[in-house]
């Protein structure tokens, strides 16, 4: 118990915030060497997949939407078509009567693969969670410690989550890139990553920072100390931004010593990295909006943000989603304000709320985790139809992720990324039936492939039957 | 609901406003696997006078409408750690173990329990009537030290007993004040148990070369004699084996706690009568000790037999925090992975108390019981689900706590939350 708390300490200790990404409008000018800002390269294949038509279902469509008795159809890996009395023609049909459909589930902040599974002693002293050797390690890319036969990958599949983005630890200002994948079975990264997703900047502000470096005798070890360390990276980051504008331009000839971790702050100033902020206190949150604003770099999202609803209306006014637990409260001083509408109280100010995991087992939850605010939120009084808490774990994680076009939706033309549900999937007793992912069965509870165990777990005599 | 006025009075009144009928309630006793529909319950002195099917209610009782809602004993929450710490990142609020100095077995958690915490007050509100506390493990020995059962039907002495169980730490978590060795840990453990006997038998004791001092050998009398158990802090088939083990050849009562092996060993475990307090959101395998761990763990030890009670860990946060709701979304899991409903209630409302040898066993709702019950706003197995009424000792207790006072302040529609400051 006391390792797995020491794990828990990097990561929920140290929080991480996101920003809402705006697509970059400057065509990428052709250089060899600018700094690299394109998403990595996938090698990720669809599952094998069939046209399928799911029928008889009680639909929420991820953006607030509800159907009843409806049918959504999948044809080469896309939603064709979302109503009633669908044609059936060429399609595998699933009969889903009595039973529900969501879009798959997205969790925007993960340490999978990284947080590996078993920890032990082993990962007391070293973890690949953070590279916790510096403040500012903006030039890490967590995507290079994943390990994806970590089994939580496979147990937020079999609880419906289809796409998760993973994050660098929270004891640095600046954790390094994010990546986003989906929860395959795979060997490398490469595999699993969502083609064309970007990467994220995982920033980290409060507690986590300053007691990690201040009780190393390091900087930072205040709050204003962090904060001044943000900007001046950030200065640094503008004049490196703008040595590489001019040599672009062809106003300077020499090309700009290169800088990886310039390279990821720049790349934020200029819209192209979405920013993630570990962040649990309003006033922390409203401070480090305010300093990022200063740069012109807009905060995709807060994470963890356990006060978030004492500043509800900035958020909205911002555009700043919110990704938060619906219960965790107190076991920091940062956390001691948590309420359970938290959620609730962000919806009803108009603002962007998500539901996260941060930890394995609140990966496999997340129609729970939502099930719990919004049920906070309707005794408070507001309104909280499935239809729209369904939006926490669907297309407001997706519009963290940049993703709102491709996924969270159930529309035509939107991914085929869907689950079915033994029932209502904010009840304790549902479960993920089926789950898809672009159009391929990724998970079926009743088929042979259902227990498939992690290469870890393969052979292990624990997972075996009593002989 | 009709919001409640002055809770406080209510709080501090210790007269029984009688007779009360809550009617039109799913009644689950605890006594029938089946629940008593559209029951009125009658309550009257600070206790259960009736309990029947569409009973009309006295005339002069106090009626509190319960369709569709439904009522149960209150949570008896089998190990938990609240009272025991407020912010758990900071030091000098947590006095869940003791790290260093003279005491091992002697620790006694209850010692250190604060009424007033906010961890206390909010398992109250949310349906907490009773609850083990016990002890991390410790920095300087293998034994964590003693649990105690809180009351929380009461407001300042909320310790009801003290030195209820004995704990240790086996496996991983605890091998390294061992000497870096599970096995040390039962090394250990039978060598303490060796030196208790020793000590008890001859009279006057006469000191020999010991591993114990006084105050540790003292403390484990109670064990020896069976008075009370060694809970077993195990998540490794093969450590939940050796504590058995050890309870044979001690002929001590053992209590496994967490458990989440404890379904490869349930033949064994019914035939020694251990009981197992498992967290049924156990799935993965997050240290070597729990590779086994699955969600049918609960169904499992239940089929064959073995008594359960729940503990919901999340990863540490909910044996402090959120106690009440942490517990029913366990239950509810378990159920949705096979274990009957009424056995799942029975693990988080009833179970406690045998495991831990209360008394009195409270978890049962029949006449001349003592009125404690909660009114659910649905099926409490559903964490979505919310107390609408409590009553311990037959009072109803006010919902209030730091959290609705937060809740409130910043409620969108409120004035206070208008005003309040938007950052900048």
């Amino acid at each position: 118990m006391n390792l797995v708390q020491r794990a828990v300490a990097l990561l929920a200790v140290v929080a991480s915030v996101c920003l809402t990404y705006a697509p970059a409008a400057a065509p990428v000018a052709v250089s060899p060497r600018q700094p690299a800002l394109e998403a990595p390269p996938s090698s990720y294949r669809p599952l094998p997949r069939v046209d399928t038509l799911v029928t008889g279902a009680t639909i929420l469509d991820g953006v607030g939407g509800r159907i009843e008795h409806g049918d959504v159809l999948m044809h080469d890996g896309r939603i064709i078509a979302v109503g009633h009395a669908l044609p059936r023609e060429g399609a595998v049909v699933v009969d889903a009567s009595g039973r529900w459909v969501t879009p798959g589930i997205i969790d925007v902040h993960t340490h999978y693969g990284t947080y590996l599974l078993p920890q032990s002693a082993a990962e007391a002293s070293v973890s690949d969670v953070l590279e916790e050797s510096d403040p500012n390690v903006a030039d890490t890319w967590i995507e290079h410690a994943v390990r994806p036969e970590d089994p939580a990958f496979s147990r937020a599949l079999t609880s419906g989550v289809t796409t998760l983005q993973i994050l660098p630890g929270s004891s640095a200002l600046f954790g390094g890139r994010t990546v986003i994948i989906k929860p395959i079975p795979a060997v490398t990264v490469d595999q699993m990553r969502f083609p064309g997703a970007r990467q994220g900047l995982k920033m980290a502000c409060g507690t986590n920072p300053a007691s990690s470096f201040g009780s190393r005798g390091r900087f930072p070890n205040s709050r204003q100390g962090e904060i001044a360390g943000v900007r001046g990276a950030f200065l640094e980051a503008e004049r490196y931004r703008k040595e590489w504008d001019a040599y672009r331009a062809g106003r300077r000839a020499d090309a700009p010593k290169r800088d990886l971790k310039l390279d990821t702050l720049s790349a934020a100033l200029r819209g192209e990295l979405p920013v993630h902020l570990h962040c649990y206190r309003a006033d922390d949150i409203a401070n480090w909006i305010s300093t990022l604003e200063e740069f012109g770099v807009h905060l995709t999202a807060v994470h963890h943000a356990v006060e978030a609803y004492k500043i509800a209306p900035l958020l909205a006014q911002k555009h700043v989603c919110a990704a938060v637990w619906p219960d965790w409260w107190g076991f920091k001083r940062e956390a001691e304000d948590g309420i359970p509408e938290n959620a609730a109280f962000i919806e009803a100010a108009g603002g962007c709320v998500v539901m996260h995991s941060d930890i394995p087992l609140l990966g496999s939850l997340l129609n729970i985790e939502a099930a719990k605010a919004a049920a906070a939120g309707r005794r408070a009084g507001l309104a909280i139809p499935e239809e729209r808490a369904i939006r926490w774990i669907t297309s407001n994680a997706a519009k963290v992720l940049g993703l709102e076009s491709q996924i969270g939706h159930l529309a035509p033309g939107m991914n085929a990324d869907l689950v079915v549900w033994s029932g209502n999937p904010f009840s304790i007793y549902s479960k993920a039936d089926l789950v898809f992912i672009d159009g391929a069965v990724a998970y079926d509870r009743h088929g042979p492939s259902s227990q498939r165990p992690s290469d870890f777990e393969l052979g292990r005599p624990q997972k075996e039957a009593v002989r | 609901m009709t919001r409640r006025l002055a809770p406080l009075l209510l709080l501090a009144s210790s007269v029984h406003a009688d007779p009360i009928a809550i009617t039109g309630a799913e009644v689950w006793t605890n006594t029938a696997d089946a629940p008593v529909r559209n029951a009125t319950v009658v309550i009257s002195g600070g206790r259960i006078v009736s309990i029947q099917p569409a009973l009309s209610p006295p005339p002069s009782a106090r009626v509190i409408d319960a369709a569709g809602r439904v009522v149960t004993p209150p949570l008896d929450a089998a190990a938990t750690q609240i009272g025991l710490v407020e912010v758990a990142s900071a030091s000098d609020t947590d006095d869940r173990a003791v790290h260093s100095g003279p005491l091992g077995a002697a620790f006694d958690v209850s010692l250190g329990v604060d009424a007033n915490h906010l961890t206390v007050e909010q398992a109250r509100v949310a349906g907490v009537a009773r609850a083990l506390v016990f002890p991390d493990p410790a920095g300087n020995g293998v034994f964590a030290g003693w649990a105690a059962r809180l009351n929380l039907a009461e407001r300042t002495d909320i310790v009801e007993r003290a030195r209820v169980a004995l704990f240790v730490t086996a496996g991983g978590a605890g091998a390294h004040v061992a000497g870096g060795s599970r096995a040390a840990i039962w090394g250990q453990v039978h060598n303490a148990l060796s030196e208790a006997r020793s000590a008890r038998a001859s009279s006057p004791f006469k000191p020999r070369d010991q591993l114990l001092n006084h105050a540790d050998l003292e403390a484990i009398t109670p064990v020896l004699e069976k008075r009370v158990p060694l809970a077993v802090v195990a998540q490794r088939e093969a450590d939940i084996r050796q504590a058995v083990a050890a309870g044979k050849d001690f002929g001590i009562s053992v209590v496994i706690v967490g458990g989440a092996e404890a379904w490869r060993a349930a033949t064994l475990l019914v035939s020694r009568h251990v009981p197992v307090i498992l967290d049924p959101l156990d799935d993965l395998p997050v240290s070597y000790d729990s590779v086994g761990a699955r969600r049918d763990n609960a169904r499992i030890l239940a089929d064959a037999g073995v008594t359960i009670g729940f503990m919901v860990s999340g990863q540490g946060i909910y044996l402090n925090y959120n106690v009440g709701q942490a517990l029913r979304e366990g239950a509810g899991i378990a159920v949705a992975n096979g274990l009957p409903y009424g056995q799942a209630l029975r693990a988080i409302t009833q179970n406690a108390a045998r495991i831990w040898g209360d008394a009195a066993p409270a978890g049962t709702l029949a006449p001349g019981a003592a009125a404690d019950l909660v009114v659910w706003d649905g099926d409490p197995l559903e964490p979505t689900t919310a107390p609408v009424a409590i009553f311990l000792n037959g009072t109803e207790i006010s919902l209030r706590s730091r959290q609705t006072l937060l809740r409130d302040r910043y409620r969108p529609a409120s004035e206070e939350g208008r005003s309040a400051p938007a950052g900048r």
